[in-house]
């Protein structure tokens, strides 16, 4: 019993990374205060389902669709909203909310407020001596590992990924330094929208798709990166994965409801005491 | 009488012959009472947001009023009048209790744990099934005792008492938060909202000042759960999301940082949604325009907008000077 709560809460700490995965980008390292993050993912969600169930598009490329779709709206909304507002937290998070309600709003009246279900992207169920895990989850999870390698090769490893970060951190010096910071933050704010918009694909499938689903994902999302540390990719894996955990786990015992208020309570710690986070430097 | 104390007694005299203007209507009512409780949150969250505390977790706060006062009032008959002022109190309870290891986080963690609060109490409204009625929540919540006076005979079955039971508390709200910006008190808050290190460095007791406007505001805050509650009749988790919490926000920001400001924002952004509500699904584009103007033409919200007509026009008369 304790084992299959393990497993759940590993296989949600996987998903809860995969969601955090493009806010690691837009909110931990760019430092842009995207509150609307969630609602990017919601889009993407819906892009996948439309393009795949209602046009019959395959998955791959509705998946690809989806990511660059989101990719040019993220761009878009760095361009001419978050970039007048950049190191101004008040008016960003204005903008932020205005963002929320405008996105829900199209895709209430675009897509209809019903849940939609795209249909499992691998069958069936993987059982591993008394621990059963859903094969779409066992996906997700590798998909959530795949990325954060991927993210921090690339932060780590290339030229733009240190322009990033530098960026972030001192964009005068940044810019000294040649890097140009307008290009750099649309292309970070792209590139977090189109990872949102693939884990909200995957998401899609494993649980339902409508509109108000970029709450989850802002929610859980902003507390990875907080458990993990803001700017820390390793931290948000940790993150993720202690949040799974201790939903897997305190869902055991008590609901899920129960286990989504000890994890919020855990975040409200770690701000009060900790607000680097696990990981976190700076 | 100053010209500004002429127009805001006009207000208030406007604000007083409106509810009985409109009796009988139930919709007018209904509308005039959201106004009110909105304004009542709007302006609490101004105030304590002067001092940096920049919180989107007020839905909580009016959530823990809103409920405390409900189950005083159902399950233990409390007295409505007095179930609704520990409605206040035990919002305020709780601020003073998370205010102090809240008054030393800056500003973006500040409100995302905010958000997280306001989350947090949502959610345990959701799961405790036995004291909050869970996701059903509460029902047949008692409104105030009615009573006599001459020949005034105060009934709140009829909307219209509701409506201006609320006026009175927004202007007592009004009154004691303004008194509070005019005195010494209010000059260290604003200076602590400006630079909170430097307010720290000459000895201002930060941490407590930013503790009791927290307290002052969120038992307010209460106070209009409270209010809701008792006027509503029925209570559910439903009605205190983060959403709730943005629009309060809002409300705040479009009005402006004046006094008026969530006053402004508050009746303007609920009137809005009715106004527009032919529009149905699209009514919120309304909200997302006004929204987006006022952060990109007018950032000091909608009370700066005399000032800028002030500014714009004395530059054109003046001309070019020296």
């Amino acid at each position: 019993m304790l084992w299959q709560g393990l497993m759940n809460g590993l296989s949600a700490g996987w998903i809860y990374v995969l969601v955090a995965l493009g806010l690691t980008l837009v909110f931990g390292i760019m430092r842009t205060v995207q509150f609307s993050h969630g609602e990017i993912y919601m889009l993407g969600a819906h892009t996948v389902y439309y393009c795949s169930v209602a046009m019959g598009i395959n998955m791959i490329a509705s998946f690809g669709i989806a990511a660059a779709a989101l990719f040019l709206l993220g761009v878009i909304i760095e361009r001419l909203l978050f970039r007048r507002f950049r190191g101004q937290i008040e008016p960003s998070i204005i903008v932020a909310i205005g963002l929320i309600l405008l996105f829900q709003t199209v895709a209430v009246i675009a897509f209809g407020s019903n849940e939609k279900t795209v249909p499992r992207l691998i069958p069936g169920v993987l059982t591993i001596g008394e621990i059963r895990i859903a094969w779409d989850r066992v996906l997700t999870m590798c998909v959530g590992a795949g990325a954060m390698l991927v993210l921090f090769a690339f932060i780590k490893g290339t030229k733009l990924g240190q322009a990033m970060l530098a960026s972030s951190q001192d964009p005068e010096a940044a810019t000294l330094q040649g890097v140009n910071v307008n290009h750099v933050s649309a292309v970070a704010m792209g590139t977090g929208s189109a990872l949102a918009a693939v884990a909200g694909g995957l998401m899609g499938s494993v649980f339902t798709v409508e509109p108000f689903m970029g709450s989850f994902a802002i929610t859980k999302g902003l507390a990875v990166i907080i458990l993990g540390g803001m700017g820390s990719i390793g931290g948000a894996v940790v993150g993720g994965l202690v949040l799974g955990l201790v939903d897997g786990v305190v869902s055991l015992y008590s609901s899920m409801t129960m286990a989504y208020i000890v994890g919020f309570a855990l975040i409200v710690l770690v701000l009060i005491i900790r607000p680097k986070g696990l990981m976190g430097g700076d | 009488m100053s010209r500004k104390s002429v127009a805001n007694l006009a207000l208030v005299v406007v604000a007083l012959l409106m509810p009985a203007a409109a009796r009988g209507n139930e919709y007018y009512l209904h509308v005039y009472m959201m106004c009110a409780i909105n304004t009542i949150a709007a302006v609490s969250l101004r105030s304590i947001a002067k001092t940096g505390q920049m919180s989107i977790g007020q839905a909580g706060f009016m959530a823990v009023g809103a409920y405390a006062s409900s189950i005083l009032a159902t399950k233990m008959n409390l007295p409505v009048y007095w179930a609704m002022l520990m409605g206040g109190f035990a919002s305020m309870l709780l601020a003073a209790l998370i205010g102090f290891p809240l008054s030393r986080i800056r500003t973006v963690y500040f409100v995302t744990v905010t958000m997280f609060l306001g989350e947090i109490i949502r959610l345990v409204a959701f799961e405790w099934r036995s004291v909050t009625g869970g996701s059903t929540g509460l029902e047949s919540i008692p409104p105030p005792a009615a009573f006599s006076m001459g020949i005034l005979h105060v009934n709140f079955a009829n909307r219209i008492y509701f409506c201006y039971l609320a006026l009175f508390v927004l202007l007592f709200v009004i009154l004691i938060l303004y008194n509070i910006e005019r005195s010494h008190a209010g000059t260290v808050l604003s200076a602590i909202g400006q630079e909170e290190s430097l307010s720290a460095s000459v000895g201002i007791n930060v941490a407590s000042y930013k503790v009791l406007i927290l307290c002052v505001g969120c038992f307010f805050t209460g106070l209009a759960g409270s209010l809701y509650a008792h006027y509503m009749t029925v209570l559910n988790p439903d009605a205190f999301s983060i959403f709730t919490s943005l629009y309060v926000l809002i409300y705040v920001v479009v009005g402006g940082r004046a006094f008026a400001g969530p006053i402004v924002g508050a009746v303007i952004l609920t009137l809005i949604p009715e106004i527009f509500a032919a529009l149905k699904e699209y009514q919120p584009f309304v909200f997302v325009l006004i929204l987006f103007l006022v952060v990109f033409l007018l950032p000091g919200g909608l009370t700066d907008l005399p000032r800028r007509i002030r500014e714009s026009a004395g530059r054109t008369s003046a001309g070019e000077a020296g």
